[in-house]
């Protein structure tokens, strides 16, 4: 009986653990094998060269460049997501009439093609016929239309679509925990005489704390590796080097110069990052109770 | 069950405003979306803009299925989703099951590397993935989207999954197994119709993800007739002369009904986030 069942456990699990390993660790893996050569993207021919992939992008300034932008947008965006996300979530938390057609549409953003959000703003955004430029122009806050998709602008705009595109990711699992929080713990507060203000601190944001230790870590991971947003944002304008961010870059050396050697590398450089960063996350904030 | 905020109170005052302030900032380029899809092409570019469309027009649409193959894209889209969620459904139901139900050697190694897999992004596996492909000669196929779709979704769907049944109590098998039923109908009887909320929750972030993909479609598919739905509306963006109408409506068409469905369901996925769903 014993024999029998570990085997029907393995059996199950088999074509899961197969999948996984074939089709993404074993990519992963493969990644790193091709970093070590000069490949063309479509044809078979390839050189070994080595750690040369790497040394020449130590020394490219786009690289640099690349990891500068992709910080920039992965900081801003995620700190006002989860600033924005959590005050969203303790307002969809209240009792109030049409409270679940409000939690409805707060979703919409996050569940739509990336394609469509990023087409839906930049027809807001047009700078010849789009409403912002309108609205802004008609309550006299600019007196020009603003090119949002110019260089100057540019990143700016997409941080504030990407912001109002993954905010909701924030408001979903923070609702999800407070909805477990026993009420008995406001309920004392609220004897010892604690204001709105401090119960939030001193009682809801200590509940909160396991779930925006794993929120943090996942958009901070979904952020730093974004590709359809930010490219989908480049296309048809002239700036897109400026928001030319660590996977668009990978993404236009794989697939625009055809060097599929320098691309992976790229990729490698990325995994690199994201491992390093996350084990110092852990170190710094987790604790021994979590996850 | 708390009480509503009374509307005339400071407190309720401020909640819905705030409540307001959020509903319009999602939910306005949706409407400027609608707006301008039933607009003729003329109106769409009127300045000052107006709010409705004063001469309703159907135009855009008809233009969008005479033009473009939407049809085909739309088409290709249900079918690539459809047939990546019953696979990573069955494969991970199977797999979840497994974990919550079975104790094995290597047991507890196999679940971290789901969850370690979990964090992998697409724009770290597409390039050897396509590289891979090339070889073995699925490039330009549904399958290889498939593939990747459902490696992709494997691991969150096998994290969801091992959560809802580790919810269902191994009592109710037991008693099952006892009253005479063999494992395979146990399972069918009684742990799969308590976990259904679970398979549903997992069906459609699955479904989601598959739908609006972008990078393995741009990547992997080079052919028209086989694309599907972001990069056939995104290949309508990058023409050289860009026809709004055209574009809104079709954005129109596959948002809509997927936005409608969710205000309805949204308090079931509510509960399906509480043990870490979807990803992007």
């Amino acid at each position: 009986m014993k024999q029998s069942s570990q085997k029907a456990g393995v059996l199950l699990i088999a074509p899961s653990v197969l999948l996984i390993c074939s089709l993404l660790v074993y990519p992963v893996l493969y990644g790193v094998w091709l970093s070590l050569f000069k490949k063309h993207s479509f044809f078979p021919d390839q050189r070994f060269v080595g750690i040369a992939n790497y040394i020449y992008l130590m020394q490219d300034p786009d690289f640099w460049m690349s990891i500068w932008y992709g910080t920039v947008y992965s900081v801003s965006t995620i700190i006002f997501q989860i600033v924005i996300g959590i005050v969203a979530a303790l307002i969809v938390n209240e009792a109030f009439k049409g409270r679940n057609f409000v939690r409805g549409v707060i979703l919409f953003p996050y569940v739509i093609p990336t394609v469509v959000a990023i087409i839906l703003w930049k027809w807001l955004l047009n700078n010849q016929f789009g409403l912002v430029n309108y609205l802004l122009m008609s309550i006299g806050i600019v007196e020009d239309p603003v090119s949002w998709m110019g260089k100057d602008h540019i990143m700016t705009s997409l941080i504030l679509i990407s912001i109002w595109e993954f905010f909701p990711f924030v408001v979903l699992s923070v609702l999800a925990r407070m909805q477990t929080i026993p009420p008995v713990l406001y309920n004392a507060a609220k004897v010892d005489g604690a204001g709105p203000i401090r119960r939030f601190i001193h009682v809801t944001l200590p509940q909160l704390r396991n779930v925006l230790f794993v929120v943090i870590l996942l958009r901070s991971i979904w952020m730093f590796t974004k590709f359809d947003t930010v490219w989908l944002l480049t296309q048809g304008g002239g700036a897109e080097k400026y928001i030319r961010t660590l996977p668009v870059y990978a993404y236009m050396r794989t697939f625009m110069y055809y060097q599929a050697g320098l691309g992976s590398a790229l990729a490698v450089v990325m995994f690199i990052i994201l491992i390093g960063s996350t084990t110092i996350y852990f170190k710094m904030f987790r604790r021994e109770e979590e996850i | 069950m708390t009480p509503k905020n009374n509307f005339f109170s400071f407190r309720g005052q401020f909640i819905y405003w705030c409540a307001a302030i959020l509903t319009v900032s999602t939910a306005f380029p949706f409407f400027w979306m609608v707006s301008t899809s039933f607009k003729p092409l003329l109106e769409i570019f009127v300045f000052p803009p107006n709010f409705l469309p004063d001469n309703f027009t159907l135009a855009n649409f008809e233009r969008l299925f005479e033009q473009t193959r939407f049809l085909t894209y739309f088409r290709n889209s249900v079918f690539v989703s459809l047939a990546t969620v019953v696979l990573t459904i069955t494969i991970g139901s199977a797999g979840a099951y497994s974990l919550t139900r079975f104790k094995f050697y290597g047991r507890e190694k196999i679940a971290s590397l789901i969850l370690f897999t979990y964090m992998f992004a697409p724009i770290m596996i597409v390039i050897p993935f396509y590289v891979l492909i090339k070889k073995i000669g699925l490039a330009n196929t549904h399958l290889a989207l498939i593939m990747a779709y459902t490696a992709f979704c494997l691991p969150f769907s096998l994290w969801l999954l091992r959560a809802f049944f580790q919810s269902i109590p191994l009592a109710l098998e037991m008693a099952a197994l006892i009253d005479g039923a063999s494992r395979w109908q146990a399972v069918i009887y009684v742990i799969l119709p308590l976990a259904l909320p679970g398979i549903i929750a997992t069906s459609i972030f699955t479904f989601i993800l598959a739908w609006n993909d972008y990078i393995f479609v741009r990547i992997l598919i080079t052919s028209d007739e086989l694309k599907t739905l972001s990069v056939g509306i995104a290949d309508l963006y990058n023409a050289t002369v860009i026809d709004w109408g055209m574009i809104m409506s079709g954005s129109m068409l596959i948002t809509v009904p997927v936005l409608i469905f969710f205000v309805f369901i949204q308090r079931y996925l509510i509960a399906g986030w509480g043990t870490g769903a979807m990803k992007g």
